[in-house]
């Protein structure tokens, strides 16, 4: 009986250290890669930004406050500040309206769900680099495309050195990759509807678009809000497609946060000023989505959708 | 047959050709991909369907590309697979390791991580870009492999997504492997791992893509042609390829092939697997 309690508590002991030791044992890889790769990149970048500095020489000049007044002053800081929000206005309503009308139509296929919902999520494993290769050779001058268009309407846009059509471009791509992985949100929302709301609803009279508008709408509001911030998260993240397509252009019309970023820091190599564009593209990037939030969240509250 | 049973089935048919409609101008991007790849090169881009098939685009690209400015393209592949394999794997097994740790070991300082985790996890890498980049080049890393390696091998959603799933395994199932005398690195790996192979399949496939598609960090930290990845590689050589279109549609299609397919391996299970990160 003893040596039975004693082996008891022995392994309540040894079990106990184990899970002392085991949890910062295991815990350890972690800790050793946030040192080095988040918590001394975070320490240098918070002395970088008061600092000209052009990555090669040994002289370091401190210059105060002035690359955030530069930034802050700079047309080109301006126009990517302002573009992101353009951007935003286009990407954010098609995007929820295309992934909300792929999850509806995977949503009422009797069969065959899995088969398209995997194949809806499909543009969102292209690497951009690949998908603009595409768009460019379909917009350029002498494509089947443009061929078409001009046969039916006489002309063709100029498409990528137009700023409209550009923005326009840019904002599908974005569109088309991200609704197929939106779709699934979306369907998993539909899926938690119950029936017998609908029911109810068809006994009341309620025809299939009446009921669309007072259930099936107001019910994704969950699913609508997190499509929301992740869309509007991600808008401020815009680099591959403008950078291999049009480089920011025409006229900074597809001028993004990250392409000033790289261009300030890796092609001038201003380091310092660099890292004060990307400082400002994170507080930027917070206190938008926070805002954003904020009034969705309000006026689901006052709609009665949360 | 009934009306409404007729009218039923013609709604049904309607929906089935909707969405073969839709799921075809979806996948198109692709589709013209793989056919101006395999097009004669007179006819890329000029023609939607091509007259005639073959592999010469692929073949002149294999053989070096443009005389004037070659480029091996097919090591960019072999550079692409390497650096996203070590990296996909190291963040899978750290997440899961850690994930246990905290979700089934309770030890002092668990939820002064855990709240670092969540901190590191939401502060905006966009910060980190300049200085990770002079960090690598202190270390003496910059035009290595251990540029993009080192810095990704910890993936702190990973993490999470395991810590959320092994919090959700009864504790009896850990209690009970361990009155049986199993190591905390043997419970991990013979019944947690097996367990949670739905998270296991979601996190490698999002993570090795989105490893597979970087473009700005590799961009940056490498300029030797030898070690670019082939979406750096694609990037840097749309102008001066500018005039090769037929293959740099081969490189798009080599670029993009293999991760679709890797996918169609996973999908089975998928769209369970993706209502883990939707709910997370």
């Amino acid at each position: 009986m003893e040596s039975g309690n004693r082996t008891a508590i022995k392994v309540k002991t040894t079990v106990k250290l184990r899970k002392e030791l085991g949890g910062w044992l295991l815990a350890s890889p972690y800790l050793a890669m946030a040192v080095l790769f988040f918590l001394i990149p975070l320490g240098w970048s918070l002395s970088l930004v008061f600092f000209d500095w052009n990555l090669i020489s040994p002289v370091r000049n401190y210059v105060g406050f002035y690359n955030f007044r530069e930034a802050l002053s700079s047309t080109r800081v301006h126009n990517a500040f302002l573009n992101t929000y353009k951007f935003m206005a286009i990407i954010v309503p098609s995007v929820m309206v295309v992934s909300l009308g792929l999850a509806l139509i995977v949503h009422h296929l009797p069969r065959l769900k899995q088969f398209y919902a995997v194949g809806f999520f499909l543009p969102y494993l292209a690497s951009g680099v690949a998908i603009s290769l595409v768009v460019r050779g379909i917009l350029s001058y002498d494509s089947a495309f443009n061929e078409f268009l001009r046969s039916v309407f006489g002309t063709s846009p100029r498409w990528l050195r137009d700023s409209f059509w550009a923005t326009l471009v840019i904002s599908a791509m974005i569109v088309w990759k991200l609704s197929g992985y939106y779709a699934l949100i979306f369907l998993a929302g539909l899926q938690g509807i119950p029936r017998e709301l609908y029911e109810a609803a068809a006994l009341d009279g309620a025809g299939p678009f009446t009921q669309f508008r007072k259930i099936t709408l107001p019910l994704l509001y969950p699913a609508f809000y997190t499509v929301l911030v992740l869309a509007v998260g991600l808008c401020f993240g815009i680099f591959t497609e403008p950078y291999v397509l049009t480089g920011g252009g025409p006229r900074f019309a597809t001028h993004t946060w990250q392409l000033e970023i790289y261009y300030q820091a890796f092609e001038r190599f201003r380091a310092g000023y660099g890292a004060t564009v990307a400082v400002l593209n994170a507080v930027v990037t917070f206190a938008s989505i926070l805002v954003i939030r904020r009034i969705v969240e309000s006026w689901g509250t006052r709609r009665g959708f949360r | 047959m009934f009306p409404a049973r007729r009218r039923r089935s013609v709604r049904i048919a309607t929906l089935y050709f909707v969405a073969t409609c839709v799921l075809l101008i979806m996948i198109s991007p692709y589709l013209y991909m793989l056919l101006q790849s395999l097009a004669p090169w007179r006819e890329v881009d000029r023609v939607f369907f091509p007259s005639s098939f073959g592999f010469h685009s692929y073949r002149w690209l294999l053989a070096g590309g443009a005389a004037a400015l070659p480029r091996p393209w097919l090591r960019a592949w072999g550079n692409s697979a390497l650096v996203a394999t070590v990296v996909t794997l190291s963040r899978v097994i750290v997440g899961a390791l850690v994930g246990y740790a905290l979700a089934v070991l309770s030890f002092r300082g668990r939820r002064t991580i855990q709240n670092f985790i969540l901190f590191h996890m939401f502060y905006p890498g966009i910060i980190l870009l300049v200085p990770t980049f002079l960090l690598i080049r202190a270390l003496g890393l910059y035009d290595t492999y251990w540029a993009m390696i080192l810095p990704g091998l910890v993936s702190t959603w990973a993490i999470f997504m395991y810590a959320n799933f092994f919090r959700s395994i009864p504790q009896e199932v850990v209690e009970a492997a361990r009155m049986d005398g199993a190591s905390e690195l043997r419970i991990i790996f013979q019944i947690m791992i097996p367990i949670a192979r739905p998270v296991t399949a979601i996190v490698f496939l999002f993570l090795f893509m989105e490893r597979w598609i970087e473009l700005l960090w590799d961009m940056i930290v490498i300029r030797d042609p030898t070690k670019q990845t082939l979406n750096v590689l694609l990037a840097t050589m749309f102008g001066p390829y500018g005039g090769y279109q037929g293959p740099l549609y081969a490189a798009g299609v080599l670029l993009t092939f293999p991760i679709i397919i890797l996918f169609l391996l996973f999908s089975r299970r998928f769209v369970k697997g993706v209502s883990l990160v939707i709910s997370t």
